[in-house]
């Protein structure tokens, strides 16, 4: 999947909406994503994450997780991976300002991950342009693994 | 001593590895989370300003910082047998390539639900001149019928 992920994010930078074009309330378009250990490895090895939970299938079968789990800020990755390449939040320049997030149960390697994301508003602070946005992202069982609130300060 | 619930109390301070940041760390943090903002590849994109602002070059994710703190309050809360459920950060500094960061913790409150048992934590991230480059907070949860 890494392989098909376009990594110059000038390339469609026309195709993606600015502050102006930006409805709150109107869903972000999004595409599933198959979260694979490769993928949980990768993000791990980039934070020094080192727990058996994440590595070790022995030791996390007797854990009350039954199995490998994801570090729960995996949601880190799939908010790039979850979208296609004309979402703004991909737009060269934007800023993140803070975020909030909120964990309900752990992605697993092999889950396919969809997400649920919108806009929720939109202001001007300090001549800075400002969006706030959802993101839910979801397990093959429609099972909510978290939610997250981001602040991001958008180029233009 | 094994943390538990019960020993816990507001005060108590947690703390993270440190964490050296280079070029090589940032671009692993964008095939990681497959964020390639030029703000983490790009000096020249740099150079210029970002309406009142200037980073003078490439800058790490704001959400390694948070990866950062979050590894901190897994490893502290699996290890009694807690689960974090919520993180709420906010980037104060830019971090560049050459600093040095470490996440730190600090028990603000416990209290008890009708269910079940949470812990309120501060959470920050210094560099290696002292200055706070992030800042939040979180709850983690201390189930009481969940064995390890």
């Amino acid at each position: 999947m890494v392989k098909e992920f376009e990594t110059n994010f000038w390339k469609d930078a026309k195709s993606r909406k600015v502050w102006d074009d930006i409805v709150p309330g109107e869903p972000r378009k999004a595409v599933p994503y198959l979260l694979t250990l490769e993928a949980i490895h990768r993000y791990c090895r980039a934070v020094g994450e080192d727990h058996p939970l994440y590595f070790d299938e022995a030791y996390a079968r007797t854990t009350r997780y039954g199995g490998l789990i994801a570090p729960p800020s995996i949601h880190i990755l799939l908010m790039f991976a979850c979208t296609p390449a004309d979402d703004w939040m991909r737009s060269p320049g934007t800023v993140n300002a803070g975020q909030s997030w909120s964990y309900n149960i752990p992605a697993r390697p092999g889950d396919t991950i969809t997400l649920q994301a919108r806009a929720l508003d939109k202001f001007i602070k300090k001549e800075r342009l400002f969006v706030i946005h959802d993101n839910v992202f979801l397990n093959q069982h429609g099972d909510v693994i978290c939610s997250g609130r981001g602040w991001t300060i958008r180029p233009e | 001593m094994i943390t538990t619930f019960e020993t816990l109390a507001p005060g108590q301070s947690i703390e993270g590895p440190k964490f050296a940041v280079s070029r090589e760390t940032i671009k692993a943090f964008c095939d990681a989370s497959l964020d390639y903002n030029p703000l983490h590849l790009d000096d020249d994109y740099m150079k210029g300003s970002f309406g009142k602002t200037s980073f003078g070059g490439i800058i790490m994710h704001g959400m390694n910082n948070f990866g950062l703190i979050t590894r901190m309050l897994t490893d502290w809360a699996y290890a009694a047998n807690g689960a974090l459920r919520r993180l709420e950060t906010r980037w104060l500094v830019p971090v560049k390539p050459g600093d040095t960061i470490q996440p730190f913790g600090k028990i603000k409150a416990k209290r008890e639900t009708a269910k079940s048992r949470w812990v309120a934590v501060d959470v920050a991230v210094s560099n290696q001149r002292g200055e706070t480059v992030a800042t939040g907070e979180a709850l983690v949860e201390f189930p009481r019928d969940r064995p390890a």
